[in-house]
């Protein structure tokens, strides 16, 4: 079976400082990853990179998505191949209505894909049903995208738009951080809800409570720009106990 | 300076009406007065070098455009600044006369920077004085065209008086063509517990428009003004809210879009003279190409005008290396127990808020297109009726298309 994400030998740069130096990973179909590492690994920079951030600049090795290399590929075009990037901090929209956003987004995901518009009852039947789950208030639709969220919101509003999208490949970038534990268990969910065998994710986070309700197939440890352990669940467990010291150690 | 005199105000071309007086008091102050030149604190950023090369000839024989609106109203038309009973109609509770000169004789203007009021006052072809006597059931629509072949200067002059307890909503639907001057004055009187909802929509094209908006507003009364102004060549609104009365309120709320060859200009004044009156005012400008945007916001809280409150707040946007916009929001207060705050913003499209939006799939000219409505759309978001507020947003989208 081929790889949902081939990761090789990855090595990106922000303003000529190279962050991620040799990143190797292999996602199959149905799996989900789990990325834990310390502040500063670079585990939000690999989360960009994938998205296709400018200034996230390629330096060396490649990006492998459902077949596609990801280098040439506008943000549009890896959103419409079924690349999701839920963000650590959501940006705030003033002035464009929730509801009209993910509706233009999902139509132009379509509309890329040749899939024909989806009709307005239909989109708001699945998005009002994914609030729902994530115990959203249905009014946020109509306020500007992510204005005057919460914090925990806005989180819980990424884990919608992914259930409204229903990428291929979902990369979760400290989706759980700054989370109380019932939004938490919300989040794994609205996670574990889109799990049905062909979909992958990645989830990048620091701690290991969110992955004690997601089960990952695989965990690794980024530190310096690498992975640097790969392990089961079981891996998580140390690194909880543990820290991240044993990896200074080891390094050095 | 003395050529624009020359153009729109030469000694010899007063009309000879029972206004004579009035007409010629205004001349005497025009000419010892001036017009605004750069060291014109009100004008800083606004020259009139445009008119100055314009020569004003008729108001041309062409047909002028006819407004087609999505809602039921009530229409008076103003062709090439005269007002049109062939084309207009007079719902019941509103009258339209000639204003008497009496109204006239009393009226007051500053120095050098009011010049197009005195110019006004000096040249007016017609006064109309509009009474809004009752609540009105459909929005009364001000229709001002002019028509392609249009290179006069006009001088409209429109006062516009609700009684107590009427409620209007007034549309000035503006679509000016051709190279003249359209100079309108509009003085508005609101008696206690009047309502009146101000829209103006604005689409010029070389046209230069100068207009002055005073609003008095007495107790308990209400005033809301919304904007959304496409430009012209030369665009320069006035507008004045005196709070005369405990319990009145004002709002002033608009959105400019300018492009190149397009300049405009907002001076906004709210003026707090007594205690208890409220105000807000939120203002946005989105510059393209080489247009020009200049906001002045300016809320005064007189002494004694205790217990009061204003917020202001403008935002900029620039979309061109060669657009220009100059914003200056202004507080002057002398009362106690005032609440005023004020905030102005400028900037470009935001990279973070392009980036997520083309992460969920947007391209890339969609989702600047997605963000400067959203920027532009929000000072027309509490219009309270959903059909004309709709109506605003549909031509906001057309016109950003455009941009």
């Amino acid at each position: 079976m081929n790889d949902m994400l081939k990761i090789s030998q990855l090595k990106v740069a922000i303003d000529d400082k190279e962050i991620l130096k040799g990143l190797d990973l292999e996602v199959g179909p149905g799996e989900l990853h789990a990325i834990m590492g310390p502040n500063g690994s670079g585990k939000s920079t690999l989360g960009y990179a994938l998205a296709g951030r400018d200034g996230y600049d390629i330096t060396g090795g490649s990006i492998e998505f459902d077949g596609q290399d990801l280098a040439d590929m506008e943000p549009e075009e890896r959103a419409a191949a079924g690349l999701f990037l839920a963000f650590q901090y959501p940006v705030e929209i003033p002035g464009v209505n929730n509801a009209y956003f993910l509706r233009s987004a999902l139509n132009a995901q379509r509309k890329a894909r040749g899939v024909e518009e989806i009709d307005g009852m239909t989109f708001l039947k699945s998005v009002r049903e994914s609030l729902k789950q994530l115990k959203m208030d249905e009014a946020l639709l109509k306020r500007a995208v992510n204005e005057g969220f919460s914090g925990g919101e806005k989180k819980r509003n990424e884990i919608v738009q992914m259930a409204v999208l229903q990428p291929k490949l979902a990369v979760l970038d400290e989706t759980d951080s700054g989370l109380d534990i019932d939004a938490l268990k919300l989040v794994a969910e609205g996670i574990n809800r889109l799990r049905d065998g062909k979909r992958s994710f990645v989830v990048i986070t620091h701690y290991q409570r969110l992955l004690d309700y997601l089960n990952p197939d695989h965990v690794h440890v980024l530190s310096g720009g690498r992975i640097v352990e790969s392990g089961g669940e079981e891996l998580a467990r140390r690194l909880e106990a543990e820290g991240y010291g044993f990896l200074e150690e080891s390094a050095a | 300076m003395s050529a624009l005199i020359d153009q729109l105000a030469p000694e010899s071309g007063l009309p000879d009406d029972s206004h004579a007086e009035v007409r010629r008091r205004a001349q005497a102050r025009l000419m010892s007065q001036g017009f605004p030149d750069p060291k014109t604190e009100a004008w800083k950023y606004t020259s009139l070098r445009v008119l100055e090369k314009r020569e004003f000839q008729g108001i041309g024989q062409q047909a002028v455009p006819r407004c087609a609106l999505p809602f039921a109203a009530d229409v008076l038309a103003f062709d090439n600044g005269q007002y049109n009973p062939d084309a207009s109609t007079l719902p019941d509770g509103v009258r339209l006369e000639p204003l008497d000169a009496q109204s006239l004789e009393t009226l007051d203007y500053a120095g050098r920077e009011d010049a197009f009021a005195w110019l006004n006052l000096a040249r007016f072809e017609q006064a109309w004085k509009l009474s809004i006597d009752a609540p009105l059931a459909r929005p009364l629509v001000l229709a001002f065209a002019t028509s392609d072949d249009f290179s006069g200067a006009v001088h409209p002059r429109l006062h516009i008086e609700l009684a107590a307890n009427a409620s209007a909503t007034l549309v000035e639907w503006q679509h000016g063509q051709g190279e003249g001057l359209v100079n309108l004055v509009e003085q508005i009187h609101l008696n206690p517990n009047a309502r009146l909802h101000h829209l103006v929509q604005r689409q010029h094209g070389e046209l230069a428009w100068v207009q002055r908006t005073d609003v008095s507003i007495e107790r308990d009364a209400d005033y809301r003004f919304h904007a959304l102004d496409g430009g012209g060549r030369l665009v320069r609104q006035d507008l004045r809210l005196d709070l005369l009365q405990a319990g009145a309120h004002g709002e002033i709320d608009g959105v400019a879009l300018l492009d190149s060859r397009q300049h405009v200009d907002y001076h906004t004044a709210i003026n707090h003279q007594v205690g208890h009156t409220t105000s807000r005012e939120s203002f946005r400008m989105m510059a393209d190409g080489t247009g020009v945007g200049v906001f002045n916001g300016r809320i005064y809280i007189a002494r004694g005008a205790d217990d009061s409150h204003s917020d202001l707040n403008t935002g900029n946007l620039l979309l061109s290396d060669s657009a220009r916009i100059n914003t200056k929001p202004e507080l002057e207060i002398y009362a106690e127990d005032v609440t005023a705050s004020h905030g102005a913003t400028i900037g470009q499209l935001e990279d973070s808020a392009l980036f997520y939006l083309r992460t969920r799939g947007i391209p890339t000219q969609e989702a600047m297109a997605l963000l400067k409505f959203g920027f532009a759309a929000e000072p027309l978001e509490n219009i309270e009726n959903d059909t004309l507020r709709d109506w605003l947003m549909v031509l906001l989208n057309e016109h950003l298309g455009s941009f």
